[in-house]
């Protein structure tokens, strides 16, 4: 054994001699989910938006810490004399194909993402005009004040107009397959050099890129592993570099050994229980008929009394949640410091609260769960239920995958609900407009507030906020919003999970709250 | 023959349809595919109009006639996931399940007949009683743990062989093969013998039964007492008896490896079409299940037709029989 290591070292060390020597950096990663597409408008979500930013880039791109920085965009000015704001593009810009970056490809793009072909559409619903001013200016027109613009559309990435339009790839593909969907053609750091789809992707840098590159990959593979183990065990045995997300029982086990590391941090999921607010009845319950008791706002304070968060996180989570208050964490805009308290772990004041609401023995529901969507979904809600159990709320847990779950929400089919929420614009603007504002399918607003909860004054502040320039002002009518919402417990918000990255101790990443990769901050040592 | 072929055919449509219809009504089960294509942030509207689209609401009937009528036209439809189409899908992941269930099978038969075969003839040796302890072992652990021993001792202690995917392989006019580069074959070795290990047993446990009765039987004592030489004893005129059964079996076992290397594959990431097949669960990816399970109906029967054949060579009494 004494032997082998040794051996083993001496070849390391020759390796990474050899390494220095042609300067190439080979990277492979995985994660459990293939990019559907590599077309950046065809689908809205984590795994395709945090690969796509590799190879393409927006007007504007977020930092390690989440914050707006130019990208294509040098700069951006709100308009004068309407709503609505004024980019200023970066010239000197090419597409790997070579093509120059002008407005036309940002009018081009903007038509293209906002078509109903497009998954991203809703990032342009305030949008009522897009003007050309000249080659490297552009004027995006909103209905309203829109502080908040920039930074929505920092996932919207520019296509070039000749390629698109040139390999018949003009809008996404909807029903079959296009040009775009397999090729790319950005202005990022990356280029894809070759791709099978749900087996391996290799990415290559682009040697005219426009900002300074700090990586030092030559060479980034990726391949998606859906079965945890086997994520694992590719990485102890040094097939892969670096892997996302790994399973918290994994942790030790990769703590344990050397040459590897575990990085965390908390990602900006919100997991929190819903109620049918508007359920007249309970569907689940065997022993109240005719009446929902959750539409008490007393009985559902007893539901977050009888949460004893620490102990979740002791036994489920090994100390690696954050307790949570609201709709989005500590650290996201909006959020309110002035109510960060969240109702206090208390079994006697819930049994109080319900015996008030006419419930002195509990009464039985329904809870429904995923087990297959959060980390430790399944086994939270049981830990739940029993938490309930203890203060006479009778929770009849049912768990599944969540490829029928959302389905069975929108039939109304809980009397309550497990939801994780991530804030997409990284504001407390998207929980509202999802989440509390009454369904209003014409608005588009409400969309997945399952149990439409619906309180007159929350849906008169959220526009209000929107389109508040003022900082102090804006945030003083999201912290009146956060007050209603929390006496009515519209909600109840239970902590923000963690994000779970192990990685070879040779190798730098940076890990964004967001659970994008950005493989422009790998360094391979 | 031709008779027999055109039959046996025209009975293998009707399987596939039935297999169709039955995973059809299956898949509204499954769940919703648009919210899965769709991201958190898609209008209601839209993932209405995504539905209308599609063709999800359509009445089944209407659904299932132009999922069956597509196919008999040729058009496999695309992906609800990639957008690819699904027939190019399917033939992209196929080689490296078949190629994946022949090395199974042919570890099956080159380590099972042989041990099946000893066992028999030594029923009472030490080595025997190992073999059977062993496999029996084997064979009671489920596949995904064999898996992931065999990835945590090979792979990760050892670091002998690869730990996921098929490693170097060579594409041959459209099939990539593993069967070429010494990469492509250590990368098998693992997935291969997890997929093969219940096989082994099976084929090494019927061999052993057959020939224990075999062995009893009069023409082989009346052979014995002929001086028939012991190798040709066992292998001209016992094996050759034990043989219909156990193709039999294993052809029907090896529809059932092709089927059911899904978690084999998962287990290894290995980039066949029970992957794909789980992946599009996971997705709710419709016209990629319907084609998959239409896919392995045709293997099925296309292994059992070959089972069939396989007789008339084994058993001569066959072959007099059709030809008279």
């Amino acid at each position: 054994m004494r032997h082998y290591i040794r051996k083993s070292f001496v070849l390391g060390g020759a390796l990474s001699l050899a390494a220095i020597s042609v300067q190439a950096e080979s990277f492979n990663w995985a994660s459990t989910t293939d990019p559907q597409t590599m077309d950046p408008h065809a689908v809205n979500s984590t795994p395709v938006l945090s690969f796509l930013n590799n190879i393409y880039e927006g007007l504007v791109r977020r930092g390690q810490d989440m914050s707006i920085e130019p990208s294509l965009a040098t700069s951006w000015e709100p308009l004068e004399g309407e709503n609505g704001w004024r980019f200023h593009l970066r010239e000197g810009v090419t597409f790997q194909d070579g093509a120059a970056f002008t407005s036309a490809d940002v009018m081009f793009s903007y038509e293209r993402a906002s078509n109903e072909a497009a998954d991203v559409r809703s990032w342009f619903s305030p949008v009522t005009d897009v003007r050309v001013i000249d080659d490297f200016t552009i004027d995006f027109v909103t209905n309203s004040p829109n502080p908040l613009f920039p930074s929505s559309i920092a996932n919207f990435m520019i296509l070039d107009f000749d390629w698109a339009t040139a390999n018949n790839a003009a809008l996404p593909a909807t029903d079959s397959e296009n040009f775009a969907t397999l090729n790319v053609n950005g202005t990022g750091p990356f280029t894809v050099a070759s791709r099978d789809p749900g087996v391996k992707t290799v990415l290559t840098p682009n040697a005219t890129w426009w900002d300074t590159p700090t990586h030092n990959v030559t060479e980034a593979t990726f391949t998606p592993i859906g079965n945890a183990a086997t994520g694992l065990a590719a990485l102890l045995s040094g097939d892969i570099d670096f892997i996302e997300p790994i399973p918290l029982q994994d942790v030790a086990q990769v703590e344990s050994r050397d040459g590897f590391r575990v990085i965390e941090g908390e990602e900006t999921r919100v997991i929190m229980f819903g109620f049918g607010h508007e359920h007249d009845t309970l569907l689940y319950s065997n022993d109240v008929a005719d009446v929902n008791p959750f539409q008490d706002p007393r009985v559902r304070l007893a539901a977050a009394h009888a949460i004893d968060i620490a102990s979740i996180d002791r036994v489920l989570f090994r100390g690696k949640i954050e307790a949570a208050s609201q709709l989005v964490p500590a650290g996201i805009s909006g959020f309110s410091e002035a109510h960060q308290d969240r109702p206090a772990y208390d079994p006697d004041r819930a049994k109080e609260l319900l015996a008030e609401a006419g419930y002195p023995d509990g009464f039985s529901f329904g809870l429904k769960c995923t087990n297959d969507r959060y980390i430790n979904d399944e086994a939270l809600c049981r830990a739940a239920a029993s938490m309930f159990a203890a203060v006479g709320l009778d929770a009849q847990l049912s768990t599944g995958p969540v490829r029928d779950y959302w389905d069975q929400l929108r039939a109304d089919d809980f009397d309550m609900y497990l939801l994780g929420w991530s804030p997409g614009t990284f504001d407390m603007e998207h929980p509202v407009r999802f989440l509390l504002h009454t369904q209003d399918d014409d608005a588009r607003l409400g969309s997945w507030n399952f149990g439409n909860y619906s309180n007159a004054r929350v849906d008169e502040l959220l526009p209000l906020f929107q389109q508040e320039l003022d900082p102090a002002a804006r945030q003083g009518m999201i912290d009146e919003l956060v007050a209603i919402t929390q006496d009515e417990v519209a909600y109840i918000p239970l902590y923000t999970q963690p994000l779970i990255w192990a990685v070879k101790d040779n190798i730098d990443v940076t890990q964004r709250a967001d659970n994008f990769f950005m493989l422009r901050w790998v360094t391979v040592n | 023959m031709v008779f027999f072929l055109a039959k046996r055919l025209i009975q293998s449509v009707f399987v596939m349809l039935a297999v169709a219809f039955l995973a059809f009504s299956l898949f509204r089960f499954v769940g919703d595919p648009v919210s899965q294509m769709t991201g958190v942030e898609t209008s209601v509207q839209d993932q209405e109009r995504l539905r209308e689209d599609l063709g999800l609401n359509d009445p089944f009937a209407y659904q299932f006639a132009r999922f069956t009528g597509d196919m008999l036209r040729g058009d496999f439809g695309f992906s609800y996931r990639t957008r690819q189409p699904v027939a190019e899908m399917i033939a992209s992941r196929m080689p490296a399940t078949l190629e994946l269930g022949v090395v199974a099978l042919l570890i099956s038969l080159l380590v099972g007949i042989p041990a099946g075969v000893y066992t028999a003839l030594r029923p009472r040796g030490f080595a025997t009683q190992a073999i059977l302890m062993i496999t029996l072992v084997g064979v009671s652990i489920p596949t995904f743990v064999i898996g992931i021993m065999l990835i945590f001792f090979f792979g990760v202690q050892l670091g002998w062989l690869p730990t996921f995917g098929r490693g170097g392989t060579v594409n041959l006019g459209g099939w990539e093969t593993s069967f070429l580069t010494v990469d492509g074959w250590r990368a098998l070795i693992l997935p291969a013998l997890t997929l093969g290990v219940y096989q082994l047993t099976l084929t090494m446990r019927l061999v052993r039964a057959e020939m224990m009765e075999v062995m009893q039987s009069d023409y082989i004592r009346f052979a014995t007492a002929r001086g028939v030489p012991m190798g040709r004893l066992y292998f001209r005129h016992a094996l050759a008896n034990t043989m219909v059964p156990v193709i039999t079996i294993i052809g029907l076992q090896f529809g059932g490896v092709i089927a059911f290397s899904i978690v084999t594959e998962s287990v290894f990431q290995w980039p066949g079409m029970g992957l794909l097949f789980l992946e599009s669960i996971r997705f709710v990816d419709i016209p990629v299940m319907g084609v998959y399970l239409v896919v392995i109906a045709f293997f099925f029967v296309l292994v059992n037709l070959i089972v069939d054949l396989l007789y008339v060579l084994i058993d001569p009494r066959l072959r007099i029989s059709d030809v008279s």
